[in-house]
């Protein structure tokens, strides 16, 4: 089998300038990354300006806690459901405004995933894709950075902040790298300035000719990605105030709540609206194995305010249309409840929500059985999940990549959307 | 004050099953040989103990009805004719121990081991018992949330209750009316009121993990016109106090640290009640935290329950240990004792056993 391309591919400039392929039927081949890609795929995408935001629930939130309960049955544990604005559609009690937003939402109950641990399971729920020791795969941020992002942009393409996955941009390349905002929201340090705009531009000037003369000597992809990295911070200086949000926080603060997911909710609501395509917000804590009901009490407690004014305030920017909401941990938590007042990881019969661009709202799809102790109808694994939130953004699902000669498409064999949730 | 037994001596008297679910909460009440227990299902069962400790162990006679989830905690009154529950139901419930039940039904209190018994082929003759039904004489309905903290002063006229959102309400026992209400910032976790009315303990929590908007606090209150008296951050830094007890005389205060915790980090520290001031910290403390606290009446001792099934009775006067009860059970992580209850003479010491049982200690005069 031909190995990766070989660094000599990789870096000379006319490799770039080959970069383009003609590719049928959606086939990419990346170059390191697919600076240069199948027009015909990236094209269909962009045309969509499409966007998605994941808010993801690190540590596995709890499916029968939250969006899935199990009232009066011995796994039901003490949280009592309210109504929703869907009839039918039950939350939990500590959801309440997220309860009138149920008419907006996707909730699907029948997620049956294959990797139970943490490592592991967030590579999956960010990938699609089970871990492979030769396939470096690409997190949702990277695939939706490079078919729905602007190269041209000064903003980065893929931004986020908190917990958040593992995988990175996998065998697309350096540029499609995730650009990280700390737990607060703040720009990373080497975004600020050194020196006065006219200094910065010369020592910018200099090191870009020493790092040109040092990747003629020196082939290796981390350099290349480190160079990468810091043209995009350069560029990202430029267009920074997009980050700052401190004049405008104060007046929001007290609708998404003074928390980390309250001012990482907002920032993600300012990020795409300044066109960032895929914005990723993590909240910590929900590995419950013990004393899981107050924690995922105290973790609601914050959500709540938090996701539902992000989803009022994009529905009223008329944004929501085009903004595909993902809301999901690496794993769900088991019915049954341990002697820690925990419950561990679980993987056959958990719960995601979409809202949102491409999906229908009030709307719940699968279902477990009464102790929620496996899905009962119509299970989702992650290929497929991944398959409907591509095909919602207007990325092939089956969209073929190459690494070296083997082909790796975008979902694994066998994933098929979920057409009763796409509008 | 009665006189102190032999601990050395104690040793377990009956264990009473009831596996529904959890055993939660657990209350002798008074000079009588009643017990009353709760569970997570907001059901309260009561046994009468008989006078000798090698008797069979009873059956439950009286099942309280009205909590609708988990009960949280269980007082009684020092005369044992008052019961007061607290629950996840957001209500404060006083029962009237010397009331007559209304109705009867059947309960098997063994269910789920009589279940398990029959799969492995070997069944039980069915024993359902007949326990008479009550309702509570009175529903303290000012929560709005779990209320998970209710602490009575020995005369049994003053109540306090604390709850999820933070609510703090004092009560007049005999007219069941609220006479002072504040708000702290976090959830009521641990709470404790001086046998004068006039001093509480207050532990806060709010629990999440790497957000600044977390709230651990520990403090000494004025219950007369709630205000802080003493901020005991120095004393317990960023750690959750799951449980607290006024001595007797209103001298110390024990505070045990709960909620998960490393190893044996559950300790108990013996402050100075009117300054805070740590005065002993008794070590072993409760592998994975601490979930009860009781003064003996003897007004010299102090037990505590962990989550490792372990019940272990100290001198206060010099935070030793003195004796220790039962033994951990469970894999990594042990099976709790939610709760423990002395009764006014100080022989007995019940405990909830979240493994479906109240146990019951006998210390020997």
């Amino acid at each position: 089998m031909r190995p990766f391309c070989s660094p000599r591919e990789h870096l000379s400039r006319r490799a770039f300038l080959k970069g383009t392929l003609i590719a049928a039927g959606g086939a990419t081949v990346p170059n390191w990354g697919g600076l240069f890609h199948s027009s015909g795929v990236a094209a269909e995408a962009k045309k969509s300006g499409k966007r998605c935001l994941l808010l993801w629930m690190n540590g596995g939130a709890s499916q029968i806690d939250t969006f899935d309960m199990k009232p009066g049955r011995a796994t039901g544990g003490p949280f009592r459901p309210i109504a929703s604005n869907v009839t039918g559609l039950q939350v939990c009690e500590y959801l309440p405004r997220m309860a009138k937003m149920a008419d907006r939402l996707a909730v699907v109950r029948s997620m049956r995933t294959s990797e139970v641990d943490h490592p592991n399971g967030i590579y999956l729920m960010h990938t699609g894709q089970r871990p492979l020791v030769n396939v470096s795969h690409p997190e949702l941020g990277a695939m939706v950075a490079k078919y729905v992002g602007n190269a041209d942009s000064d903003l980065p393409n893929f931004v986020r902040m908190g917990p958040t996955g593992n995988g990175g941009a996998g065998f697309l390349g350096p540029q499609y790298q995730p650009f990280g905002l700390d737990r607060e929201g703040r720009l990373p340090y080497f975004t600020g300035p050194y020196a006065s705009p006219e200094a910065e531009q010369r020592r910018d000037d200099l090191l870009r000719f020493v790092e040109e003369g040092f990747a003629q000597e020196h082939k290796a992809e981390p350099f290349e990605a480190h160079r990468l990295a810091k043209e995009k911070a350069w560029r990202l200086l430029k267009a920074k105030s997009a980050f700052d949000v401190s004049k405008e926080w104060p007046k929001h603060k007290e609708r998404y709540g003074d928390s980390e997911i309250g001012r990482g909710c907002f920032m993600a609501r300012r990020l795409i609206e300044a066109g960032i395509p895929f914005v990723e917000v993590g909240q910590d804590n929900y590995d419950s194995h013990a004393d899981n009901f107050v924690t995922h009490k105290a973790n609601m407690n914050v959500l709540d305010p938090a996701w539902s004014s992000l989803l009022q305030d994009l529905h009223e920017l008329g944004l929501l249309q085009d903004t595909l909401v993902v809301w999901m941990g690496e794993v769900g938590r088991t019915p049954g409840i341990n002697n820690r007042a925990g419950r561990d990881h679980f993987v056959h019969g958990w719960t995601v929500v979409l809202s949102g661009g491409g999906v229908k709202g009030g709307v719940v799809y699968g279902s477990t059985d009464a102790d929620g102790k496996d899905v009962k109808d119509d299970p989702v694994t992650e290929g497929d999940l991944f398959a409907t939130i591509y095909t919602a953004l207007g990325i092939n699902p089956r969209a073929k990549h190459f690494v070296g000669s083997r082909p790796v498409w975008a979902t694994p064999e066998g994933a098929r959307p979920v057409r009763a949730i796409l509008s | 004050m009665p006189d102190t037994p032999k601990f050395d001596k104690g040793a377990l008297a009956w264990t009473l099953p009831w596996d529904d679910d959890w055993v939660t909460a657990v209350a002798v009440l008074g000079p009588t040989r009643r017990v009353a227990a709760g569970n997570n299902l907001g059901q309260v069962l009561v046994w009468d103990l008989p006078e000798k400790a090698d008797a069979p162990a009873p059956a439950p006679v009286r099942r309280l009805d009205g909590h609708t989830n988990v009960i949280s905690r269980l007082l009684a009154t020092a005369d044992g004719r008052w019961l007061i529950s607290a629950g996840y139901d957001h209500t404060v419930r006083l029962w009237d121990m010397s009331a007559s039940t209304k109705g009867t039904a059947l309960v098997v209190p063994d269910a789920n081991a009589r279940a398990a018994a029959k799969k492995r082929g070997k069944p039980l003759p069915d024993a359902p018992v007949t326990v008479g039904l009550q309702q509570a004489e009175r529903v303290l309905e000012g929560h709005k949330e779990w209320v998970q903290a209710l602490s009575l002063t020995p005369d049994g006229k003053v109540l306090v209750s604390g709850d999820d959102a933070g609510r703090v309400i004092v009560w007049d026992v005999p007219s069941g009316k609220e006479t002072r209400r504040w708000q702290v910032k976090g959830w009521v976790y641990a709470l404790a009121v001086s046998p004068d009315a006039r001093r509480l303990l207050i532990s806060e929590r709010f629990p999440l993990v790497y957000d600044p908007a977390k709230i651990i606090a520990t403090k000494l209150w004025d219950a007369t016109t709630g205000q802080v008296v003493r901020d005991l951050e120095d004393v317990f830094k960023k750690d959750y106090q799951s449980a607290a007890v006024f001595s007797l005389d209103g001298k110390l205060v024990a505070v045990g640290r709960g909620g998960e915790v490393n190893g044996p980090s559950g300790t108990i520290a013996l402050l100075d009640a009117a300054t805070g001031k740590k005065l002993h910290e008794l070590k072993p403390g409760h592998e994975y935290g601490v979930t009860d606290l009781a003064f003996h009446p003897d007004g010299k001792h102090l037990a505590s329950a962990g989550r490792d099934t372990v019940v272990r009775v100290w001198s206060a006067a010099d935070g030793k240990l003195v004796k220790e009860l039962g033994k951990a059970r469970g894999g990594q992580f042990k099976d709790w004792i939610h709760a423990i209850s002395f009764s006014a003479d100080g022989r007995l010491l019940a405990a909830a056993d979240m493994a479906g049982a109240v146990q019951v200690w006998n210390f020997p005069a």
